[in-house]
């Protein structure tokens, strides 16, 4: 009788696309005996959805080095779930139109904090080096701040003080590039979701302003 | 209420039976209030806010509760403010991902004899909207599908013409102007309810915000008990009393009313208040919406389901309005839930 698909559990969700028509995309985790694999899906019919739900998978490929499998879905080249992770590569993808191009991020960046370049140096063994160029008195506390930061988006593990992981052991550069811009500052990110989770609750008019 | 006595009913035969207290093939699906998303808005071209404002979005999107997630009602009137705008308040009316609200600090009245009843207000665009839409509802799927409306009580009206705390400090300093201005906004309950009555509503959900958190038991057995005995009088349809929060100091009163049923909030145990409405009222609820449907599992879901009808709750469904981001996989688990539960009951008898 009804329309609405069985697509896995749904992790994320952007309700108003802004490059598209204000159309709801969310992103879906299913769990298949080759590693769990997630879908991109809008329910929208509005003509070109279906373009734009490409090039959000397209994006995701790219900013978070996913691979598609056979039949189209999304999935880490170590067959991993990566969950929290996957969930921020698909809100960095929807914030680009369609017709931006999408590059990967660098293992560099530079942390606002401090003034300092941070650079990731990769083991190619999915641990990442966290080490700064120039100088700060702050320098080793954002260092370690900076490893927290992608420890917590990245659901990476902690080694060091400047050093993370994925339990994985495979290397995922582009992953770790794109949360690296973010990472300086995670309570902003933090912040961020739980605005966007209290949007559309509606409450009782003696707690509504 | 009991169970598995009867035959196959329809949809609609299922709730108003389980309405009346009488015996039903199964526990209803219910949602007395909104169980739209943004997912469904974009599924049906019908986003907000102009579902909320066009009879045609209205339906078609409150039409979703019962074609997409299954469930046994359908209901039309996602917001709280239709009959606020139509009084005249001033509103806030948001985009597809959010609520439309009253700007409460804007009243448009300050003293009970500013109360009026627009002679414009049930063909104002916001009441019209929900009477049309009941309308078109009524045409497709009347009878198959118990649809059910709403109007809102005089104490939320109170909330959102006054505001909160100006109607709340009435309350506390002038008891006899506060049960004047109810009984005056109570007019404005009734027109709107018979309306929708008229559209071909099968059932009415009445909020009336005397929530747990600011409003005591006793607040309501003063104020609002003998108020909803009226409306049980005068509003000739099975009636759906809603108030959010804890509210088992007040399930004794409201029990007395004659409301058809209680939808009660999760933060009220399903036993406990079995205990307390003792049959007297149907009770529907009380799947919990922000921890629950929002943030967790199918398997909680289900969970939550079933302590209601291991409590024998007579109707089942979310505690209020669910947030528009909720999982479409999370409400399909309740229909889901209550044929699973009564397929088990009936292989252990």
């Amino acid at each position: 009788m009804g329309e609405t698909l069985d697509l896995g559990r749904r992790i994320e969700i952007v309700p108003m696309d802004a490059h598209f028509h204000d159309i709801t995309v969310a992103l879906y985790r299913q769990l298949r005996n080759e590693g769990p694999t997630f879908v991109v899906h809008s329910y929208s019919r509005i003509d070109g959805s279906e373009g734009r739900i490409a090039s959000i998978v397209n994006a995701m490929q790219i900013l978070g080095g996913m691979e598609l499998t056979p039949d189209g879905q999304l999935q880490f080249p170590c067959k991993e779930s990566h969950e929290l992770a996957c969930r921020r590569v698909f809100l960095e993808a929807c914030k680009f139109s369609s017709d931006e191009p999408v590059e990967p991020r660098p293992l560099n960046v530079l942390d606002k904090k401090s003034g300092l370049n941070i650079i990731i140096t990769s083991s190619g063994t999915g641990a990442y080096n966290v080490g700064a160029d120039g100088d700060a008195k702050s320098k080793e506390r954002r260092i370690s701040a900076i490893a927290g930061g992608l420890i917590k988006l990245g659901q990476m593990v902690d080694e060091k003080i400047d050093r993370v992981s994925f339990a994985c052991t495979h290397p995922h550069d582009a992953l770790v590039g794109l949360l690296l811009v973010r990472a300086p500052n995670v309570r902003a990110i933090m912040r961020e979701q739980e605005m966007a989770s209290s949007r559309g609750v509606l409450s009782a008019p003696s707690q509504q302003e | 209420m009991e169970t598995q006595i009867v035959g196959p009913m329809t949809s609609r035969e299922r709730v108003l039976a389980a309405l009346r207290l009488d015996p039903v093939d199964r526990t209803p699906v219910c949602n007395p209030t909104s169980v739209a998303t943004v997912e469904l808005m974009d599924l049906v071209d019908a986003p907000f806010p102009a579902a909320n404002r066009k009879p045609e979005l209205m339906a078609r999107l409150a039409a979703t509760g019962y074609t997409e997630l299954g469930f046994d009602t359908i209901m039309p009137v996602f917001t709280i403010i239709q009959e606020s705008s139509a009084l005249g308040c001033k509103i806030q009316w948001e985009q597809k991902d959010n609520w439309p609200t009253v700007k409460m600090r804007e009243p448009i009245w300050e003293d009970v004899d500013d109360i009026k009843v627009p002679p414009d207000f049930l063909t104002h665009q916001d009441t019209k909207c929900v009477l049309d839409a009941i309308k078109i509802l009524k045409r497709e799927y009347g009878d198959e599908v118990a649809i059910i409306g709403k109007t809102m009580g005089p104490w939320s009206l109170g909330y959102h013409c006054f505001g909160v705390e100006p109607f709340l400090l009435l309350s506390l300093d002038d008891p006899g102007k506060t049960k004047l201005a109810l009984d005056r906004m109570k007019e404005a309950t009734i027109d709107f309810g018979i309306a929708q009555i008229e559209a071909g509503a099968d059932a009415l959900t009445l909020p009336d915000h005397a929530t747990g958190d600011l409003v005591s038991g006793d607040y309501y057995r003063r104020y609002l008990r003998d108020l909803h005995i009226e409306f049980v009088e005068r509003i000739p349809i099975p009636l759906i009393l809603h108030i959010c929060g804890r509210t088992v100091d007040r399930m004794e009163f409201i029990a007395q009313t004659g409301m058809a049923a209680f939808h009660y909030d999760s933060k009220n145990k399903p036993a406990e208040s079995m205990d307390v409405t003792r049959n007297r009222i149907a009770l529907v609820g009380n799947i919990n919406n922000p921890e629950t449907l929002f943030s967790k599992q199918p398997e909680d879901v289900r969970q939550e389901v079933r302590s209601n009808l291991d409590a024998k709750v007579q109707l089942v469904g979310p505690e209020c309005a669910i947030p528009l981001q909720t999982a479409i996989e999370n409400l399909k688990a309740i229909p889901q839930a209550v044929l699973d539960w009564h397929r088990e009951q009936v292989a252990t008898n």
